[in-house]
Order: structure tokens, then sequence, then C-alpha cells
């Protein structure tokens, strides 16, 4: 809304300065934008929440500067002088839907002169941001913004059998507007119409045939209140919001269209010389009753927490336009021109907004007091974030909006469960067409546009939801993605790349601490098959048959589709299926007080022997006194024979309750040795 | 032989402080005090001396080992000194090298937000809980007060979803406080954080997908004071503590009263600058709940009272680090994420 101060000092006096008036204004919610100079004068461009309707006016602008400065209000005079004849000789009006159209008045000015409105007027217009365009359309508009009430002005004498019928349109109807469109119509949408055909879409837009022209005579002034969803659905399926539009769609005055129309006939007597007939043809067949409220000053007190004085609030809510009677509790009945005001709260904020949210004292809750926590999920989930970022791993926030394209870049077949997605109704761009099913390509995509711009070392970590349609719903499960590239340490002078990048062995490595640290453990391992991974270097984790975990390298062909300048490594985790098996419970165990023995041993095997299952042996041979294994050494070539690897691992051995023999370790030793052989074929090197 | 002693002295003097390594020392030490050493000859050769002279030349033998030994034990130090100086001065490195760095892992700016957010309303008592992010209209709007014809639900704001007309995705974390008030009893407080959706086209102050904390507090006599000072504390907790907040009255369908919360503006601490205008920056939506909100949660709006409140996570974060784009929040370049 648009305010020109001059325009509006005509109904309210502003002793105070613009700065000052806009924030009292914006104080009370009314929010002042803008201040523009407008010639010598000044335009405040306020933003009106959806809820104001009555402040789409200089008069509602007023009422509120008078309410908040507590000075008298100058509503405009209406004198009009009437002719003898009789408007309702002229036309006759019928409403066939009143719950869309609950009141429709009719005037008839004639012999009016069309021309250019008087300069004053056209500024008006101007500074409200609407084109001049003849007196009579002027003159409909000025009142429009003075008053709220949107008017219609017809050519009188190109509406044809002197009737106006108010009804929905007929399907397959079309009316040409007055911007130069034509319409379709439907049933949904209420029209205006002569006895033959539509000439206005009611409360948008009037038709371009009984458009007021130069050669214009006779006027037919239309005020009517519209119901404001019809308008507004309307409005939406024809994607055409006007003034009258977004006006009615709020929700009007139901007694405005009387003295809207009544002042617009007078201003068409002053500047376009018309002899207004007498009376008003006032259909109102559904008439909106005024509401009673209650206002108990004791609830005002309960939700604002400050006692505003009875009397306050009874002037308050007078000079709002309220009727106010004492009792008990307050009984109110609101304007008409406040369709927000409907319930004991929207009057006790009415009250608070004008009295100042900040005359409320602030206080701290004294209530009940409640524990603060976190949700356990949430504590989880941060858990895992701090380890990660103990790893090394920065974290990453992606879109969960995505497109289906990405499932061929990451090579997911068709049929795939993961192509399984919940679609967009109504996407914006074409990039963000479903929800996603997984963090993979939104981890490579991070990778990539690094690369892309010179970061080629990124070791990234997302926490955060996929969604999949699941039987009639749609389940949204919690997955981890980890991504690995590049160098891990920084200040790598004189070192080789394969010493400092990270390899799929880092990444098993992030994985296994991240379990431990979180006590998920007894988890197998298998080969992983998932396409878009490296199928000779990837890797299933599986705890109780369920999939936990997926990591590999990336395959080559996804990171070719990614330009991925080196190897990286992803993993995936599904923190659904872990969560029952999370563990942050600590208890204490003893440092052990009895000293370790330490022994090598290297052991040759064909090449097909997984490292792991060595290890099995040796530990299943060794027993409980076995505390570690760990593989320092991997080797082909000679003298190891071809086919053949060598792997050497440090034992560590260890009796919680006494110190341990050089005897008790070699014979642990030579049973593993004696089982190594036995299962696995092997050879112990240095024999 | 008193004289060769004299001699030896010299000469064996001479040659322990005329050793140049540690190695010639050794040499001159077997020389006159090994075990065949000149000494010990001397020893040796003391039966032949006549008996009158043979205590006094012993102890001058004694008292000449005695010297050689500390003689032999200074060069030593000397030695040794000198060496370890040799060796510390071969080592010296080049300190302007670059150092060998582990690279550290960071959380998310938002993360690091969403998570100081949070732990601020705990300190206040509140629980911190989540919720889908897919909703259905029922708990996005109808049970907020929004009714079917509300200009909020227009197709236009919102991400609806193929396979079910109810199914959209939640334009405000809202939905949760619904959800979680249905299934409780007062007094509660609770903050729930998320994504949030929003049909804009993306540009330097909009996405498609941002963050909101939401919370709301429900008891006996909850009232609009106990919301200012909660959101009072936040706010000064949040961007420091001269932050000075106002209260705007505003228009929400789910709160009545409804109220903007501003803050004095973070760059120009309120005098009006390019960024704020008039010295204020709009920070969050508030208000009491709607008594139908209430009602529709099965909580008695006589008997009780709530407040609520609403805010972005990606712009108070801007704000506050002063960044200038929403998208740089997705984008994760590496060398926007390190910079917190
Ligand atoms: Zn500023």
């Amino acid at each position: 809304m648009r305010v020109l101060i001059s325009w509006l000092s005509e109904y309210v006096d502003v002793p105070i300065s613009i700065p000052e008036l806009s924030e009292r204004l914006s104080m009370a919610g009314l929010a002042v934008e803008a201040v523009e100079p407008f010639g010598d004068d000044f335009v405040l461009d306020i933003e009106l929440t959806p809820n104001r309707p009555d402040c789409m006016s200089m008069l509602g602008i007023a009422r509120e500067v008078s309410v908040l400065l507590d000075l008298p209000l100058r509503p405009p005079k209406v004198d009009l002088r009437e002719e003898q004849e009789e408007a309702s000789r002229y036309i006759s009006v019928e409403i066939l839907d009143p719950e869309l159209c609950p009141r429709y008045v009719a005037r008839v000015i004639l012999d009016v002169e069309v021309g250019p409105s008087p300069p004053w007027m056209q500024r008006r217009l101007e500074a409200a941001g609407i084109r001049a365009i003849n007196n009579v359309v002027d003159v409909t508009n000025y009142v429009m913004l003075e008053l709220g009430q949107p008017l219609h002005a017809f050519d009188y004498d190109r509406l044809r059998g002197g009737r106006i019928i108010v009804r929905r349109a007929m399907e397959g109807e079309t009316l040409l507007t007055l911007d130069g469109e034509v319409r379709s119509l439907d049933p949904s949408m209420l029209v205006i119409a002569d006895v033959e055909r539509p000439v206005a879409l009611a409360g948008i837009i009037g038709g371009a045939e009984t458009e007021i022209g130069p050669s214009t005579r006779r006027v037919l002034l239309e005020a009517a209140y519209f119901h404001p969803t019809s308008i507004r659905r309307t409005s939406k399926r024809l994607g055409l919001r006007t003034e009258a539009s977004s006006r009615f769609e709020r929700g009007m005055d139901p007694n405005g269209p009387v003295i809207a129309s009544a002042r617009a006939c007078q201003l068409l007597q002053s500047v376009a010389r018309g002899r207004v007939l007498a009376g008003a043809v006032d259909v109102y067949p559904l008439q909106v009753s005024p509401r009673r409220i209650r206002l108990r000053p004791e609830r005002l007190k309960r939700l604002l927490g400050v006692e505003v004085p009875g009397e306050k609030i009874e002037q308050i809510l007078e000079k709002l336009g309220c009727a106010v009677t004492r009792g008990e509790s307050l009984e109110v009945i609101p304007p008409t021109f406040r369709p927000d005001l409907a319930i004991e709260e929207d009057l006790i904020e009415e009250v608070a907004r004008i009295y100042g949210y900040n005359q409320i004292p602030a206080k701290m809750p004294v209530e009940a007091t409640t524990q603060g926590r976190r949700d356990p999920v949430l504590e989880i989930e941060d858990t895992i974030r701090e380890i990660l970022v103990r790893c090394g791993f920065h974290e990453v926030h992606t879109y969960t909006l995505t497109n289906p394209q990405v499932f061929q870049r990451i090579r997911v077949p068709e049929g795939d469960a993961l192509r399984e997605v919940v679609r967009l109704r109504n996407p914006l761009v074409e990039d963000h067409t479903i929800l996603r099913t997984t963090l993979v390509p939104g981890l490579l995509q991070v990778l990539s546009t690094n690369a892309a711009r010179g970061t080629k070392d990124v070791h990234i970590f997302e926490l955060g939801k996929t969604f999949h349609p699941l039987s009639g719903e749609v389940q949204e499960r919690r997955e981890l993605g980890l991504a690995m590239m590049g160098e891990l340490t920084e200040g790598n002078w004189n070192l080789r790349p394969e010493q400092v990048q990270a390899t799929f062995y880092h990444l098993k490595g992030a994985v296994e601490t991240l379990f431990e640290e979180l006590g998920v453990s007894g988890y197998q391992l298998r080969r992983g098959t998932r396409p878009w991974l490296h199928p000779g270097r990837s890797a299933e984790l599986l705890l109780d048959g369920t999939v936990i975990a997926v990591l590999g390298e990336v395959h080559p062909e996804v990171a070719r589709h990614y330009d991925l300048p080196l190897r990286a490594y992803l993993a995936t985790v599904d923190i659904e299926a872990i969560l029952p098996f999370v563990s942050l419970r600590r208890a204490y165990r003893p440092i052990p007080k009895f000293p370790a023995v330490y022994r090598d041993l290297a052991v040759v095997v064909e090449e097909e022997i997984p490292s792991g299952e060595v290890e099995k042996v040796i530990a299943e041979a060794c027993g409980s006194l076995l505390e570690r294994i760990e593989l320092f050494d991997l080797y082909q070539g000679p003298p190891v024979p071809e086919g053949h690897k060598s792997l050497a691992y440090t034992l560590t051995f260890r009796a919680g309750d006494r110190t341990l023999s050089s005897e008790e370790v070699e014979e642990l030793l030579a049973r593993a040795r004696q089982l190594l052989t036995q299962r696995l074929n092997a050879w112990i090197r240095g024999q | 032989m008193e004289r060769e002693i004299k001699v030896l002295q010299e000469k064996a003097t001479r040659d322990i402080d005329g050793a140049r390594t540690l190695e010639e020392l050794e040499e001159v030490r077997r020389r006159y005090l090994g075990r065949k050493g000149a000494l010990a000859q001397f020893i040796k050769r003391l039966g032949t001396a006549p008996q009158e002279v043979r205590p006094l030349l012993g102890q001058q033998i004694n008292r000449l080992r005695e010297e050689l030994e500390n003689l032999y034990a200074s060069r030593m130090r000397a030695l040794e000194e000198e060496a370890l100086q040799r060796r510390l001065a071969e080592e010296t490195l080049d300190i302007t090298l670059p150092g060998r760095r582990r690279k550290i892992g960071r959380l998310h700016i938002l993360t690091r937000t969403v998570r100081e957010i949070q732990e601020i309303f705990l300190r206040m008592g509140f629980e911190v809980v989540e919720g889908p992010e897919v909703e259905i209209e029922l708990y996005n709007f109808e049970r907020l007060n929004v009714p079917r014809d509300h200009p909020a639900r227009d197709m236009q704001d919102t991400f609806y979803l193929e396979g079910n007309p109810d199914w959209l995705l939640r334009t405000h974390t809202t939905a949760v406080d619904v959800r979680v008030m249905e299934g409780r009893r007062p007094p509660m407080r609770v903050l729930s954080t998320g994504h949030c959706y929003r049909r804009d086209a993306p540009d330097a102050s909009h996405s498609p997908m941002f963050h909101q904390a939401d919370g709301f507090m429900v008891g006996e006599g909850v009232t609009f004071a106990d919301l200012k000072g909660v959101l009072m504390t936040f706010a000064r907790e949040f961007f420091g503590p001269q932050t000075r907040t106002r209260f705007r009255p505003s228009f929400f369908p789910f709160t009545e009263p409804s109220a903007e919360m501003e803050i004095s503006c973070v760059f120009c601490g309120g005098k009006g600058c390019a960024v704020c205008g008039n010295g204020w920056l709009e920070i969050l939506g508030c208000g009491m709940f709607h008594p139908r909100v209430l009602e529709m949660a099965g909580i008695d709006p006589e008997r009780y009272t709530a407040f609520a409140f609403g805010m972005g996570v990606e712009r108070p974060a801007m704000l506050k680090y002063g960044i200038d784009d929403i998208r740089l929040y997705f984008e994760n370049d590496l060398r926007f994420l390190e910079q917190f």
C-alpha cells in the first residue's frame, strides 16, 4: 500500500515527522518498507499482512494513525445531490449465487462527460502506482484507494436488457477482458452478466465490450461484496491479480459498497458533470451479521503477561471502530471492515498492538520446569559427526532434491531398488525432480566441484536422510556417506604421492574407527557389488546378516563421469541398521599389570588366501593369551615362490595374572605354525 | 727414575692436551694409563729401584697417575663437548620448510549453527527433537490453522509429491510442534530443527532447501512476556550481549497475537546501514499459539497457553559470519567450509 502523506493528512492530522510516523506504523504492524519522495511530498510504501484488508485504503491507514496518535479521524463527507428519477427504473439486479456475492449495489449516472480527470486526482493515482485512464475510471480507482472498496463502471448503453445478473459462468463462455485477453470461463468462476453474456469477471476485471470510452454517456456503477475464497480461486486459476481482486480476496467490508458508491457518484458529479439518479439498487440477500466477542481482561493478562487497565482496553477497541459494552467482561462488536477480528485472542492482539508490544515486560518463564535434553538419536548423530571430524573429514550438506540422471552417472542399473524414488509433483528446476535415495551422487558432486576449482584433496562426510517409497508411505532413512580423495596430510615435500594419498585401506580404517567408537563390533566382511565401486576393490560389512556399510574405490567409469582427477574412495553406512547396536556407554578396564611378549611371525601362503583367513587361524591356535595381531609386511617376489605371498605379523601375548614365560609363548607359536600349515598349506619363513 | 717421571709427565700432558679426537685421546690414554702403558712400566720397574726411594717414587707415580687421569677426563669432556657441538651444527634444519600437517576435519557451519541454537535452548530447559521432512497437509497446514484456501498453501510455495495428494515437503518445522503436542501433556518446552523446503528459485538469498529451528512452550501460565524473555535471551546468547531486540506485530495463521522479532543490526550496531536500512534486522517470527491450534492438538486452550517461534538457520548464520550468498552452504567448496 502506497500512502501519499498530503492525501493521508486529509483524514487525520500528522503532527509528527515522517521517520517517526514510519516507526509508529511499523511498530503497530504496518511495516513501512520505504519512504519515497514524491515532488515536495512523500510516499510511504507499507507492506501489509494478509489479515489487514481494512488498511488497503487511505482511510484505513488514517484510522490506524488516529488510534496510535489519539487524534480524531475525518472520513470524507459525502453529500450527494440526486436527480428525481430513480435508478431502479434503469437497472435491476439479480444475484443467482448469494454465497459468492452476498451484496451488489448498483447506481446509475447520466450525461457524464468522459475526459481526463483533474490533475490533483491524477497525481494521487500516480503516487499510488495507478495509471490515469479517464475521469470515470479514475474516480472508481480513486474511491477504491480512499475507502478500500473496489468499484467498477460499465457503459450503461452497452449493457443489454437493463439487468445485471450475478451468476457462475457457464461452460464454454468466454470474455474479452480489459487487458485485451480472451478468457475462457468455467462454472467455478463468478461473472457479472447482462441478459445475454458475461460483461465482467466479478471482483477481478471488467469486460472490454462494456468499457467506459470517450463516447460513454451513461454509467452503471457497481459496488459489491464478493466472497474472498471465490475471488482468490478464480484469480489464481487465471493467473490474474488486480487491485480489485487483491482486496476482495482478503475480505472487504459488506457495508462498504453503499458509502463507496455514493462517494464515487459525488466525485463523478464534480469531475465528469454526471447526473446521479436517485437511490441505489442494493441487493443484499445474505446479510453479514456482526460478531459479538467476549473479552475477559484476566484472559488478556494471562496471555500477555501484563495488566492493561479496563478503560485503556475499551478505549483502544473503540478507537479501532469496535462497539464495546462493559459488564463482567467486555462485550465487543468489531466493525464490519475488520473481518480478521473473530475471537477473543484477536482482540487481545489488537490491544497489545496499540498498547505496544515493547511495553510488555520481558521475563523468564517461572513455569513448571522441564528438563532440557536432546533426542537420543540426535545425540548419536552428533557423536558420529564428532568421530568423523576427529578422523579429519569435513562435513558437507548437499541437497536432498536431485534428479534421476544421477543413477546413470553412478551406474545404477534399471530396476535397482535405488531407482524407486519419490517424485516431486511440481518441481521448479530440472535438477531437482526427485528426492535422493542415496548420498553417493551428492558426495561425488562435491569431490567433482572442488576438483574443478583446484582442490583435489577432499575428505568429506554427510549425515542425512534418504527417501524411499515403501508400501504407501515415504520411508526416511538416516544414512552416512564418506568420500576420500587425494592427500591426507599437508606439507608433503620429499614424500611420494603413494605415501600421502588416501587408499582403500584409509577408508576402511575410517569405517573401522567409526564402528569401534560407536561400540559396533562383530561384523563380517565380504566383497562388495555396488555398481559405483571398483568390483575388485570394494567390500560390504554385515551385521546379523544385514549390510551395514559398503565401501570401496570409485569405479573408473563413475570417476570419469564426475571428472575426478585422482582415485577416490566412497563408503556408505546404513545408520538406521546400526542404531540398535550402538553403545556409547564406557566402563573402565584396568591397564595391564604384566608385561607383554612380542613375536614376529612371517607366513607364506598362496596369493588368493586373504590375510583375514591367516589371522583367523592364528587367533584360533593361540587362544586368549593372544592380545593382538598386527600385520606389518606384505611381500611378493623372490625368494617367495611365484603365486604366493608373504605376510608378516607382530603377535602380542599377555596374561592378565602373570608374566608369560618364553616357553609358553613358543608353544603357542608352534601350535599356530602347525595349524597354518594344516589349514592353509602355509609355510613359515625364517624356519 | 725421578727424572724420567718428570719427562713422562711433561710428555703425557702435552699428548693429552694435543689429542684432537676422542680416538686420539683413547690412544694417548692407552699409551700412558693403559695396562701396558708407560705408568704400568714404571710400576714394574719400581722393584729394581733402591729400597729407600721406593715409597717416594711410588707416591710420585701415583700422583702422576691421578694427575693424568684428571687431565684425561677433562680433555675427554672438552672433546665430547666439541663433538656434540659439531653434530648439532651439522644437524641444523631449514626451519622455514613447511610443517607436515595432519588435515583436520570440521563440522559444516550449518551444523554448528544448529547446534549452537540447540545449546542455547537446552540451557533454557528445552527438549530437542526431530520430525519427518516429508509431511502431510494435516500437520504442515491444517493443524496449524492454515485453512485450505490460505495463500500459504499455494502450489507456488510448497513442493508436493507424487504418490499421494497429501504428501508435501514440509515448509516449516512448526509441523513438528503439532506432532509433539499431540502425543503429550503439558508442560512442554520443545525445539525442533531440520530441513525445510520452499518452491523458491535459487538465488543469493533463496534456497529450495534450508534449515529451520522452531520451538514452543506450553504451560498453565505461559505468556507473551515469557516469549519475549526467552527470545531476547536467545538473541543475546547467539548474537552477543550488546544485542537489542524489538517485537513488531505480524501475522501468522497459527499464532495470535503474532510478532516478528528484530535485532539491532549486527553490522552497524543499530545506527542504520545498507544492509538493515533502519538499524533493525528481522530474525524470527513468533507469537502465542492460536487457541484452535492447541485445541486441535488436544490441549485445552482455556487451561494452557503457549508461545511458539520459528527461525531460519541460514540467515542468522549469514548475519553472524557475514556470509553473503546462501548457495555457499550447499556448494561445499572446501575453501568455504575450512573457514569455520
Ligand atoms: Zn545496519
